[in-house]
């Protein structure tokens, strides 16, 4: 029966018909939603950048880490696994293209911040505020850089991109 | 073809357990080994063999041809050339669409862009083109090159929660460098030859997997908002990175990490 009313509308294929069947979705909307806002200066707050284990602590989870499902340990305190939206929390997975002390299986693309206080900070070439605004928009200082954004797009909070600032100048073991 | 699906069951449970943990880093030497076998025996062969049955038995390369406005023997040529304008479409589009097209001429149901039929038929399809070099022509007519620009736009576009584009990881100054130990491949270069060697069956994932659905891989991993198969701009990417290749052979079905 079927394969009849089939037949019968096969006479009555045109190219318009087939030119139907493409499927063909619009991803012109999803694309919008999706945009990255334009680059962003940033002021680093008051206290930003501080020596309090918590906060370091908290930086070094989000550094290492991916994502809270992939994640085994469990999280400092200050910071959640699960949102609640009852989706997992991005972390900064940094060490995919950071190596530094302590980093398991990390990547490349970003350059060595082993070491950071003594060879960045302590000869001068990089201050708080740069590693604040890298963190929270790498395109300020670098409009091409590869690094992803993580506070103009609402990965991170004000607070997540202190942490991961407190712990890169701190002295590690 | 039994003995190959045996093998291909038998990796499938084997991979699972093995490979899921250790996704992220490079292939461990028990990786290689796996992979090495896949290569002499690559499960997708059976989704060629598939592909082939559905396909004859419900368009046939002869009817094919037609539709598309080609001759018979032409078709390895002209299959090495999508994604392309095809006059019956009035756009561009990619194999499978002109699958759907295809199907549609024969008066069958029109299977979807993510079934498994269209899988199938689309390996079966490009693996006709084995050995042809791709010539994709970029700047055969208006359509084509609007869709270059396009695929180049959406390559190149920062978006998704962590801000990336696919030339983040892709751009010719960081291709070979490690993503978590992971080299970054660079989709032009004959070794990777994305255009010419997907479909291709993915070992981290156990299946085989046609090249748009790879990109929306990247696209979850990266949390960039998935782009529907069959979008224009999922046939526009598809445009800008088969044009990357061009000239490569084509060996179909590949396998992939
Ligand atoms: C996809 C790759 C990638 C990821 C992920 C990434 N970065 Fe980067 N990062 C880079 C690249 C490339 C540079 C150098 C170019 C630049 O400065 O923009 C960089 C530069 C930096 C610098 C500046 C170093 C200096 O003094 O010049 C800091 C600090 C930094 N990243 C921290 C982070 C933190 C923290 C995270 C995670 C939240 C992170 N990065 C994630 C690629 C990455
Ligand atoms: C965060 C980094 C990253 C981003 C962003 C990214 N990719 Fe990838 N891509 C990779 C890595 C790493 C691999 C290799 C993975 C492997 O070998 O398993 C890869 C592999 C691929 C391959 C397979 C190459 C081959 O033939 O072996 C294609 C095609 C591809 N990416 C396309 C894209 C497209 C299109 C986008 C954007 C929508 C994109 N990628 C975004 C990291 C990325």
């Amino acid at each position: 029966m079927r394969k009849m009313i089939l037949l019968g509308i096969a006479t009555f294929l045109g190219a318009a018909d087939l030119q139907q069947v493409i499927e063909s979705p619009d991803a012109s909307a999803i694309l919008k939603k999706d945009a990255l806002p334009s680059a962003k200066t940033y002021v680093m707050p008051q206290g930003c950048i501080s020596d309090d284990p918590a906060a370091i602590a908290r930086g070094q989870y989000i550094f290492h880490n991916l994502n809270g499902k992939e994640t085994k340990e469990p999280a400092p305190e200050g910071l959640v696994k699960i949102l609640p939206d009852g989706k997992e929390k991005q972390y900064g997975n940094c060490v995919a293209c950071h190596n530094i002390e302590g980093a398991k299986g990390y990547g490349n693309i970003g350059p060595d911040l082993s070491n950071y206080k003594a060879l960045y900070m302590d000869s001068g070439v990089r201050n708080g505020t740069f590693v604040y605004q890298k963190i929270a928009d790498p395109r300020v200082d670098n409009p091409t850089s590869h690094m992803t954004v993580n506070l103009t797009n609402g990965l991170m909070n004000e607070r997540e991109v202190c942490d991961l600032a407190s712990y890169i100048v701190s002295v590690k073991k | 073809m039994r003995t190959l699906s045996i093998c291909a069951a038998l990796l499938s449970v084997a991979l699972c357990g093995a490979l899921n943990a250790e996704e992220k880093l490079s292939m461990s030497d028990a990786d290689k080994k796996m992979y090495a076998e896949l290569v002499d025996n690559n499960p997708a062969e059976m989704d060629v063999a598939e592909g082939e049955q559905l396909f004859s038995a419900a368009i046939g390369t002869e009817a094919y041809a037609k539709m598309v406005g080609v001759k018979e023997k032409d078709l390895p040529a002209y299959i090495a050339g999508f994604p392309r304008y095809v006059e019956a479409a009035k756009r561009v589009v990619t194999l499978s669409q002109t699958i759907q097209m295809a199907m549609a001429d024969r008066s069958q149901a029109v299977p979807k862009l993510e079934s498994k039929e269209m899988l199938k038929m689309t390996t079966y399809l490009k693996s006709l083109a084995n050995e042809q070099k791709t010539n994709i022509d970029v700047k055969a007519n208006k359509a084509m090159k609007e869709m270059m620009a396009l695929g180049q736009d959406v390559f190149e576009q920062r978006r998704g929660g962590r801000g990336l584009s696919c030339n983040s990881c892709h751009s010719a100054d960081i291709v070979g460098q490690r993503l978590r130990m992971q080299p970054l491949p660079d989709l032009g270069a004959s070794v990777t030859a994305a255009a010419g060697t997907w479909p291709a069956y993915r070992m981290t994932k156990s299946e085989t997997t046609l090249l748009d659905k790879r990109f929306q891989q990247c696209m979850d991993n990266a949390l960039l908002a998935k782009i529907p198969l069959g979008s224009k701009e999922m046939v526009a990417l598809e445009v800008y990175i088969t044009n990357k290749t061009k000239g490569n052979a084509i060996q179909v079905p590949g396998v992939k990490r």
